[in-house]
């Protein structure tokens, strides 16, 4: 697999910050756990889908970009291996799949961005909330089979933010 | 001395090249991270068209949540090692931060902000002619009715709230800022207003 070269894939175009070409911005963890948290508060399980299905269209986009750009990438280890690095290179945190294939599969985040904020800001939580993981994985995988939005369902079955080992994401066919 | 924007860019684009072992990415006190900026637009303006008749309160919300993570993020900015090793020995009064913070800004990607007034303690005027906001409002809804520019106008408001508000953390909110001039509703730029909050 040809290695992904961050320092080439993150550039500028002055005041923009552009990766793999797409427009990006950094912003910390303030931000998307404030974001996260009006969102629930205001619209409940509706604001859940909406923060799911954004992340879901957004890593989409982005990621079939970047599989377009690296054409020697073929087999699905590799898509999924450059997937994983581009999380971690974002600063989104670790992510590890395990028998995951075009039926869905098991995926495992033993750290994230998500966690590390809800957590330094509110402390524990009663409920999953690694929403936009979630959709991450989500456009993840409809970008690399080739599938629709929405194709995929992402559950978290276990959440760091409820102090459990690690986060557990479960993918199916909707 | 002027804050030499070029430095700030430099110390962002090296630094978020470093990632710790749990994948989070540690720079100027907070944990960045970066995302496509379709993310923002879609969660802010779809949760706008969700509100519906509530739309004023969205807007509120959204501005809201800007503001406490502008206050929480340039605190933390502040009081990191890069701002005293990098941008401090470029700041020579109190007011030289609000340059200090915009550079920062720019050099995050949110947009080419530039200070064009600040009145210590009264009013802060920002321009910017390149927000990400209006540019994802027009291309995905097209022309607006009003500024859409929330992040940056919460971010506006905050930076007042570091500098002229009480001490971190009860100075949150003693600003607020208005977007009279915004890109999507077809203004040249976006123009950023913060003034003392009425209540």
């Amino acid at each position: 697999m040809r290695p992904l070269n961050w320092q080439k894939e993150l550039g500028r175009e002055g005041h923009r910050v552009k990766f793999s070409g797409q427009p990006v911005a950094m912003h910390c963890h303030h931000y998307h756990i404030n974001l996260q948290k009006t969102l629930e508060e205001t619209l409940g399980k509706q604001g859940i889908r909406l923060l799911y299905q954004s992340a879901e269209e957004a890593i989409f986009e982005n990621f079939t970009n970047i599989l377009r750009q690296y054409k020697s990438i073929k087999t699905e280890k590799s898509k999924f291996e450059m997937a994983a690095l581009v999380f971690q290179n974002s600063g989104m945190g670790i992510i590890r799949l395990q028998e995951v294939g075009p039926e869905g599969g098991l995926f495992m985040s033993p750290s994230n961005h998500h966690v590390t904020g809800w957590l330094a800001k509110h402390g524990m939580r009663d409920t999953p909330g690694c929403h936009f993981v979630r959709g991450w994985i989500a456009g993840i995988l409809e970008a690399i089979y080739d599938r629709p939005l929405g194709y995929y369902a992402v559950e978290e079955r276990q959440c760091k933010m409820m102090r459990k080992k690690e986060c557990v994401f479960v993918v199916k066919v909707r | 001395m002027t804050i030499d924007g070029n430095k700030i860019i430099h110390a962002v684009m090296e630094g978020s090249q470093i990632r710790e072992s749990k994948g989070i990415i540690p720079l100027f006190g907070v944990y960045l991270s970066i995302f496509p900026i379709n993310y923002y637009n879609k969660l802010s303006y779809e949760f706008e068209k969700m509100l519906k008749e509530r739309q004023s309160e969205a807007e509120t919300l959204l501005v809201r949540a800007a503001q406490e993570c502008g206050y929480a993020t340039f605190q933390g900015v502040r009081n990191s090692w890069e701002w005293e090793e990098i941008v401090k020995p470029m700041i020579d009064r109190k007011e030289d931060q609000i340059e200090g913070f915009s550079a920062v800004a720019f050099a995050f990607g949110w947009g080419d902000l530039k200070v064009k007034k600040l009145v210590p303690e009264e009013t802060l005027v920002i321009q910017a002619s390149g927000s990400y906001e209006a540019s994802g409002y027009l291309d995905q809804y097209g022309k607006a009715p009003s500024g859409k520019c929330y992040m940056l106008r919460g971010v506006t408001g905050a930076l007042m709230d570091l500098l002229y508000g009480e001490d971190y953390p009860e100075g949150c909110f003693t600003f607020s800022a208005e977007e009279h001039l915004c890109r999507a509703k077809g203004d040249e730029y976006c123009e950023f207003v913060a003034r003392k909050s009425s209540d």
